[in-house]
């Protein structure tokens, strides 16, 4: 088998709060092949941002906890010094797409300077070669190069959606991270977006992380989707096999409450909410709304099940006792 | 002049449950508030069970105030964080001077029974910040509920609210709505969730409602180039979305400061005519519970029912 081209291996993430200790990255495992998608669902609070963040290492200043193992073409970038790390892999191996780009972007740049400053960092490139790449960029995601003279207050939120896609992909990342890029737009400005990353991607070969809480736009671009509850991933598997047969409880029921305009389902909710991070239950973090919860459940972390090829659940009702080694 | 709503025109039964959706900055919210008499319309009437409210002042509003009720989109921003949950549930009841201190006790309890806030007794002494978005929520909605009103706005109401726990509220209001045959009207930029919370769906673009159906109606046979545009963008939980490329028109929602002659959409519209551009289009009425304001749908010269 090919190696993949991001490996994640025992990840955590643990932030220290006046309140305790947060986890909200633990024991993250998974693996990214080239120009693949991946979806990270969850729910708010899940750990899902915190995880990008982790890849990213784009950190807070309280980490309690920042360790496992991520590879990236074989290479270890969780060994890297802080220096290396910013000339060798962030922006230039990884990139990400925040939400809410009127925040991301500087109000100050014009729109080509600001698509080009990565490149003028990172690469040293002369701002006229750097802003002109830019501009070949910007028509890549369907922005007019005339832009590169605007500033972000002149472009709609769709258009700033945009150009924070177009300056992700400048310093040619293989793996672009999407961290709910469409989660402040229109429906249609959505639909916009999710074509266009649809397009680049097979364009530029880009292998996707994308994080979202939106079950039915996650299946506009995953091949695969884990699905994350409290912390960790509770189920992982093709996106196919997630629609037709998911078999965690919990990403049972989440698929059960997403509402559709074209089917006539029957919508349902899972009661209860989600625990906090400081204070996460014993055993399954999901035992306490779970309708099939066993005594084990309420003692024992299960563990990762690969109930077949490239399909894991973290739940006891696929495990044996004794597989109790996880 | 931003002409948020303009010429809108509609009629709302008892007990019945109407969606309003649009993208940001169609109207919907602002069409909402002027249902609220919290703005004044600028022109045009609105009755209220066969009264004209239209321009009342605040102290003849009362009675309305207390008939007509909103839940809004942020839970935590709509409760005042500086009042435990008994509190908020009894100042609307002392405002319009209902009961007296026991019987008040009595209604609060009993509203958050209503809501399934169980046990009352622990939510009553904590504040919004105690208990979790869905909770609080639910007690938005308990407020809501407790003067026993005729007519509910929500504006988005569980836009802010996980996946999870959305349906969830979703499913509360329409059955409280359904068995005390309140009116209901839901704002929403979310079209799949309000096809299972209303027996109508409005849609609202720039200003304007270009179709009107009942719900399962719209569903079938969407009429309008821009609901149509709507539905398309919409995706369902399906593996062949992958593969897909959806159309989407083209441009933006226009400035309601200086919105397009003619239909509103027609610069968006991939049927654009000729009189598209210059006359704003009639409301057909296409059947019965249908209408739609498209001149593809329209005569140009019989368009007197404008």
């Amino acid at each position: 088998m090919l190696t993949p081209l991001m490996e994640v291996k025992s990840l955590y993430l643990h932030y220290i709060t006046r309140k305790g200790v947060v986890k909200a990255v633990d024991n993250i495992n998974f693996n990214l092949n080239k120009g693949e998608t991946i979806s990270l669902v969850g729910e708010s609070g899940c750990g899902k941002s915190s995880l990008a963040r982790a890849i990213m290492r784009l950190l807070p200043k309280n980490i309690a906890k920042y360790e496992g193992n991520i590879f990236i073409n074989g290479m270890d970038i969780m060994s890297l010094k802080d220096e290396d790390f910013k000339r060798r892999v962030r922006w230039k191996k990884v990139s990400i797409v925040f939400q809410g780009a009127m925040d991301s972007l500087n109000p100050l740049l014009k729109v080509g300077e600001q698509v080009a400053e990565p490149l003028m960092i990172h690469e040293g490139i002369p701002e006229k070669d750097a802003v002109e790449r830019a501009g070949e960029l910007l028509s890549l995601v369907g922005i007019s190069r005339s832009f590169i003279d605007r500033y972000p207050f002149e472009l709609s939120g769709g258009m700033q959606q945009r150009v924070l896609i177009a300056m992700a992909l400048i310093t040619r990342p293989e793996i672009v991270i999407l961290d709910e890029p469409t989660s402040a737009l229109d429906v249609i400005t959505q639909a916009n977006i999710m074509n266009i990353l649809k397009d680049i991607k097979s364009e530029l070969e880009l292998s996707y992380i994308f994080i979202t809480h939106d079950i039915a736009l996650s299946t506009e671009l995953s091949d695969r989707i884990a699905i994350m509850y409290a912390g960790k991933i509770v189920e992982l598997t093709s996106l196919e096999a997630f629609l037709s047969d998911p078999l965690h409880p919990y990403a049972k029921l989440l698929l059960a409450s997403v509402p559709t305009l074209r089917s006539t389902k029957k919508l349902s909710y899972i009661p209860g909410a989600p625990p906090s991070l400081l204070d996460p239950p014993l055993g399954c973090r999901f035992h306490p709304r779970c309708p099939h919860a066993k005594d084990i459940c309420r003692k024992k972390e299960p563990p990762e099940v690969e109930v077949s090829k490239l399909h894991t659940v973290k739940c006891w009702l696929f495990a044996q006792d004794s597989e109790g080694v996880a | 002049m931003v002409k948020a709503v303009d010429g809108v025109s509609f009629e709302l039964g008892k007990g019945e449950a109407i969606s309003l959706v649009g993208e940001s900055g169609s109207g919907k919210t602002t069409l909402a508030k002027t249902i609220l008499r919290l703005y004044e319309p600028t022109d045009g009437t609105l009755i209220f069970n066969g009264k004209d409210i239209t321009h009342l002042n605040a102290k003849n509003l009362m009675w309305y105030r207390k008939t007509v009720q909103l839940v809004q989109q942020d839970p935590f921003g709509s409760l005042p964080y500086f009042l435990t949950i008994r509190e908020i549930l009894e100042e609307p009841l002392r405002i319009h001077k209902i009961g007296d201190e026991r019987s008040r006790d009595e209604l609060v309890y009993k509203a958050l029974e209503n809501v399934r806030l169980l046990p009352a007794e622990d939510f009553l002494p904590k504040y919004p910040h105690m208990i979790s978005g869905g909770q609080a929520q639910r007690v938005a909605i308990a407020r809501a509920l407790i003067l026993q009103p005729e007519l509910i706005v929500a504006d988005e109401p569980v836009s802010m609210l996980d996946a999870s726990v959305r349906v969830e509220i979703l499913m509360l209001l329409r059955e409280l709505q359904e068995n005390r045959k309140i009116s209901f009207i839901y704002v929403t930029h979310d079209l799949s969730t309000s096809r299972y919370f209303s027996d109508k769906i409005f849609i609202m673009y720039a200003g304007h409602i270009v179709e009107k159906a009942a719900t399962l109606e719209i569903l079938r046979e969407p009429l309008h180039p821009y609901t149509i545009a709507l539905f398309e963008a919409i995706p369902d939980p399906d593996p062949s979305n992958v593969r897909r490329r959806r159309k989407t028109p083209v441009g933006e929602p226009p400035s309601l400061l200086d919105p397009p002659l003619g239909c509103r959409f027609h610069p968006r519209c991939p049927h654009a005519k000729d009189i598209c551009r210059k006359k704003e289009p009639p409301e057909v009425e296409v059947s019965k519970l249908h209408t739609v304001k498209c001149w593809l749908f329209a005569q140009e010269d019989s368009e007197g029912g404008a």
